[in-house]
This record gives structure tokens, sequence and C-alpha cells, in this order.
């Protein structure tokens, strides 16, 4: 197995500083080529962890079949800089793909990553939750995607999202490619325990899964692989506020609630008043709840898996 | 009259108001949106320039005037408005039932179908744009845009990849419809918005609602073949050495770019061919491949 680095987009700075967006490769014998990409928005740092463990654990094999491109922080100034959106240019790189060749170099980044990741069978992006919310791990593959379906169900994650692609989606990276699936888990701009290990092992089992790895290498027993559950975009309710003012939680992510049960209130807090009970619009387990406390009238506070 | 179009409650700070300016009534009707995005502000004055004009001369039909449409934006000093980091302008035709924002983008669209409308914008905080209308390159607009007088009329193919913005919603909805552009973001240019201001009075006088201002030809009237758009080779201090409106010539210097660190020149920006400059850069530090100058070849 030979490792190497090159640089798939340098950006030089106005000052002559230069940036490179890296590509780890590990090349090994006959077999599928998997791109990882992390750090596409810089406040989702998870991401960036589980890639530097699952090159860590590369690092350790004798050989693996096929290839692997790490991508291990596609938006290195915002990663710096601990924000969503590529400072200076103040835009979301995940809004930007395709990209454009001779683009400014938001839009040459994008152009490049696709150009690059365009080569691998398997495209898998890591990523924090979105920074307002505290997120179980899951898996996000689109609708008709079944090699991306089938290959999340081994990613050791507790739920896998079948969405219908929104009115955004096709500036996103995900929607550029095929067999592509996005793990996501923790908490937004944050570090949290246990989530890179769990979606380190989804990684390294998924590797495992496309025969790129032997199961020996996945971190744990096979049979300690969590089984996600399935869902669809109807199965998972969104849970907005009607008032403006500070969510306080009442339960954590991964929470089995009955219909009814309490979310969590908005209070205003200058006047010491509770303006709304947020309640479980159905009985289910609560995917993700909003950290973040100042929220607006459809203000997302909770996802809520409704049970089968 | 100015009335209350929508209201959000929000924590900490009071009322956010979209707020609606109204002269005449009837049909036709002329609905004008600016600020959209929080850090152009030459539509602020723009309409204020032109609500002063119809204190004076009320008009037959109906205008309707939303300077602010992102308020909070505008009141932070920021392109995008307050609620999760959203761009307005990528929020239409909205949601009743949505996030803030497409809430504020469900009310602003539902009170904004005229028979004609205008959204104005500046360019962005790094470039100075000629006073301009764009407008999509299929669509029977166009007279309404000859009308304004501004010194360009753009015809515009969207580009791969943009998502449908408040133009876009109101040509859906039967509305004729165009964007307005000039100027800088995050700075006033009171000559940038004395153009626009009499560029729809000729458009209303054009609709039969006022009297006409005295018209004015339209300098350059162009589709994308005809825009040429020059970027930098290297990053660095970018000095121009000519504004939005100069006419050039096939080699004349456009500016340089220079280290920031001494002030070598790294790169002498020319023209490729004979036109005028319709956009300048204007904030200096840029990186490789960054939009310095756009030239209308005619």
């Amino acid at each position: 197995m030979i490792e190497s680095q090159a640089a798939i987009c340098r950006i030089e700075l106005p000052t002559h500083n230069e940036v490179q967006v890296v590509r780890r490769r590990f090349q090994g014998t006959e077999g599928p080529t998997v791109a990882l990409v992390a750090g596409i928005r810089g406040d989702t740092p998870e991401g960036v962890r589980v890639l530097y463990e699952v090159t860590r654990l590369l690092r350790q094999l004798p050989s693996i079949a096929g290839c692997v491109d790490i991508y291990p922080c596609a938006n290195p100034l915002a990663s710096y800089a601990e924000v969503q959106r590529w400072p200076f240019f103040d835009v979301d790189l995940n809004r930007r793909f395709p990209g454009r060749e001779h683009g400014h170099p938001p839009d040459r980044v994008a152009f490049e990553l696709v150009r690059h990741v365009h080569e691998a069978d398997v495209v898998i992006e890591v990523r924090g939750a979105y920074r307002a919310f505290r997120e179980l791990c899951q898996a996000h593959v689109r609708q008709g995607g079944e090699v991306a379906a089938a290959l999340a169900g081994q990613a050791n994650v507790e739920v896998v999202w079948v969405r219908t692609p929104g009115s955004m989606a096709p500036t996103t990276f995900a929607a550029q490619f095929d067999n592509v699936l996005v793990l996501e888990g923790g908490a937004g701009n944050r570090l949290s325990e246990g989530v890179s290990e769990e979606l380190t092992v989804g990684v390294m089992n998924v590797l495992a899964s496309l025969g790129v790895v032997s199961e020996q290498a996945v971190p744990v027993h096979w049979a300690a692989i969590q089984r996600p559950r399935v869902v669809t975009d109807e199965e998972v309710l969104r849970v907005r506020t009607e008032l403006g003012g500070v969510f306080m939680p009442s339960v954590e992510a991964g929470a089995i609630v009955a219909r009814s049960d309490q979310l969590g209130t908005v209070v205003d807090p200058v006047h010491a008043r509770v303006l709304q009970r947020v309640e479980a619009p159905v009985a289910g387990m609560v995917l993700a709840i909003r950290e973040q406390p100042s929220v607006h009238p459809g203000s997302l506070v909770a996802r809520v898996v409704a049970d089968s | 009259m100015v009335e209350d179009i929508y209201t959000i409650e929000v924590p900490f700070r009071g009322t956010y108001r979209l707020q609606r300016l109204r002269f005449g009534r009837g049909s036709p009707r002329l609905v004008v949106v600016g600020g959209l995005h929080g850090n152009e502000l030459n539509s602020v004055y723009a309409l204020n320039l032109l609500a002063s004009a119809l204190r004076a001369q009320a008009p037959s039909g109906t205008v309707d005037l939303i300077p602010m449409a992102n308020a909070f934006g505008i009141e932070e000093g920021r392109k995008l408005g307050p609620f999760d980091d959203q761009d307005l302008n990528h929020t239409f035709p909205g949601d009743p039932d949505g996030t803030a924002m497409q809430r504020v983008a469900h009310a602003l669209f539902q009170a904004s179908c005229g028979d004609v409308c205008v959204d104005l914008h500046s360019g962005s905080i790094l470039v100075d744009e000629m006073p301009q209308v764009r407008l999509s390159a299929k669509g029977d607009e166009l007279d309404l845009a000859r009308a304004m007088g501004l010194p360009l009329v753009w015809r515009r193919q969207p580009r791969t990849g943009e998502t449908a913005q408040l133009v876009d919603c109101w040509r859906a909805a039967g509305c004729q419809a165009f964007r307005v552009t000039g100027g800088r973001g995050a700075t006033l240019d009171k000559a940038v918005g004395a153009t626009i201001a009499l560029g729809l009075r000729r458009l209303m006088g054009s609709m039969g609602m006022t009297r006409p201002p005295a018209p004015c030809p339209v300098l350059a009237e162009v589709t994308d073949e005809q825009v040429v758009v020059l970027r930098c080779g290297t990053g660095g201090f970018f000095v121009p050495e000519v504004s939005v409106g100069d006419h050039v010539t096939s080699g004349h210097l456009l500016g340089r770019v220079v280290a920031p660190v001494g002030g070598a020149t790294l790169e002498e920006v020319r023209a490729p061919s004979t036109g005028i400059v319709v956009t300048s850069r204007l904030y200096p530090m840029v990186h490789a491949q960054e939009l310095l100058l756009r030239l209308v070849v005619l």
C-alpha cells in the first residue's frame, strides 16, 4: 500500500500566502476507489476528526484492496476561523457546487473537488451537526440511491434517512455524485465524546463491506455494529416554534417520547414568561434537538422520528 | 401610507417589521423592492427620492415601495438575514409554515406581485457597477427596461446552479419583472441612487402612471457575448487605472496587480478590445482568478 499526498487546489491569498486543499491517497491492490470528504463547512469539525482517526487506522494496515482518497478539510480557511462560511467572500461552500474552473477561490475549490472526487466509486461526506443542533449519528442518502442506502446500513449509525432532494440540493456537494452517503452527528462547531468513535467505526465498516479493508481492520466486532432504522422524509417530523424567544430544551437527542410530551419551552427571558410549550407531534425518537437558544417564529427546534 | 405587511417578534430586541409604502390605487400596479441584501443601500436612497416625487405627483394606478426588505440585515450591516444566516433572495417563494426567513419571503412575495416588479440592488461590497437593468435573456420586459433609460441593459442567461430568486418567482407568477443594480455595496453613491430613481420615474411614465421626465437613451444594450470579464492571474493588491463608465481602446491599461508589500508590479491588466467599463473592482486585495473588471464591447 502506498500513501501519498497531493494538493488538489492551491489558493494564493492576496498576501501571497498559500492555502492548499489536500488529498491523502492510500493506494492498494485492485479494488474500488472510495472518497472520504470532511470540512466543507468550517463549523463541523467532527468530520475532520473522523477522517484523522480513519487515516491513523489505515496507516496501521499492511494493505488494502482498492484506493481510499481522504480529503481531510475542503474549506481550510473557514475551519481555521471556526465559521460555517468561507471567509472574505462570505459564501457557503456547500452551496457553490459544481463550482467553476475559473471562478473565485471557493468556486475553484468546489470545481476541483468535484473533478477529483468523480474518480471515486463511492463517496462519503462526514460532518458534524448543523451548528444550532445536537444530533444522533445518522446517515443521509438520496431517494433512489440503492447502493448508498445499502452501504449506509453498514455505517454504524442509529438512523438512515432516505431524503428527497430539496430546492437547494443541486448546489450541494453530495448532489454531484451517484453513490454518495453523508454521515453526520454530534453538535455544531465542537467535538462530542463518542461521536467520532461511532462514525470512525462506521466508515471503517463501510470500507470493510466494500472489501477495501478486512473485517479485522474495523475497531469493533461485527456484532457490535449498530443496525440502523431506515426512515423516509414522511417519518421525520420537523418541530418548529411559533413564537420568537429563548428555546430551552427538555429532552436530549435520542430520547424516546410519547405524543404531546414536552420537548422544550420558548421563554421570554426579559419578562420571565413562558411563551410556548413545544410538544412532540408524534410518539417516537428525538433525532435532533436545538442547543442554540435564540429562536424566531418557524425556527426548527427538533426532529422526531415517528414510531413505525 | 406606511403599512406593516409582516411582523415577527424576536427575542431580546422587539419586532421585525416588513414595511410597504403605498401611493395611489387601482391598476396598473408597479412594485419596487429594495434591500433584499442588507448591505446594498443605494436602493434605500433611490426609493426615498422616488417617494418624494410620488408625494408631489400622485400616480394613476398603484405604486408600492418596499425599501428595506431585509430590515434586520440592514440594521446589522450584513448582506444576509438575521435568521440562521439565510440569503433572503434565495428563499423565494417562501413558505408560511417554514423558517422565519421563509415566512418573511412568503409574506414579501405575496405582497409584491404587481403588473410590473423591480428588484433593486447594489454591486457587492467589492465592486462598483454601472447603473443597469439585468433581465432574463427570454421574456418581453425589454421595452420596460429600455424605458428606464439607465446606461446599461444586460440580457443575461441564468447561470448553472442559480436558484430561484425573487425576480424568477415574480416572472413565474406572470408579472413582468427585472433586476436593477448600480454602485457598490455598503456605500451610498448619491448619483447612482438618483439615476435609478429617475429611471423608475421614466418607467412609471412609460406605464402611463405619471408624467414622465425627459427620456434618456440607453448607452449599451448587450447580451452575455458582449460582456468581457477580466480576472487577475495572480493575487495581490489591485490598483485600478479606470473607472466605471470609461471608454477604453484595445491595449488600454486598466489596472495593475502589485505586491501588497513593496508595490512591485505583478501583473498589468489591459483591455482586450475597445469597450466601456461597466464593473470595476474597488476593494483592492484580490485572489488569483477574482473579478477585476467587466467591459462591454459595442
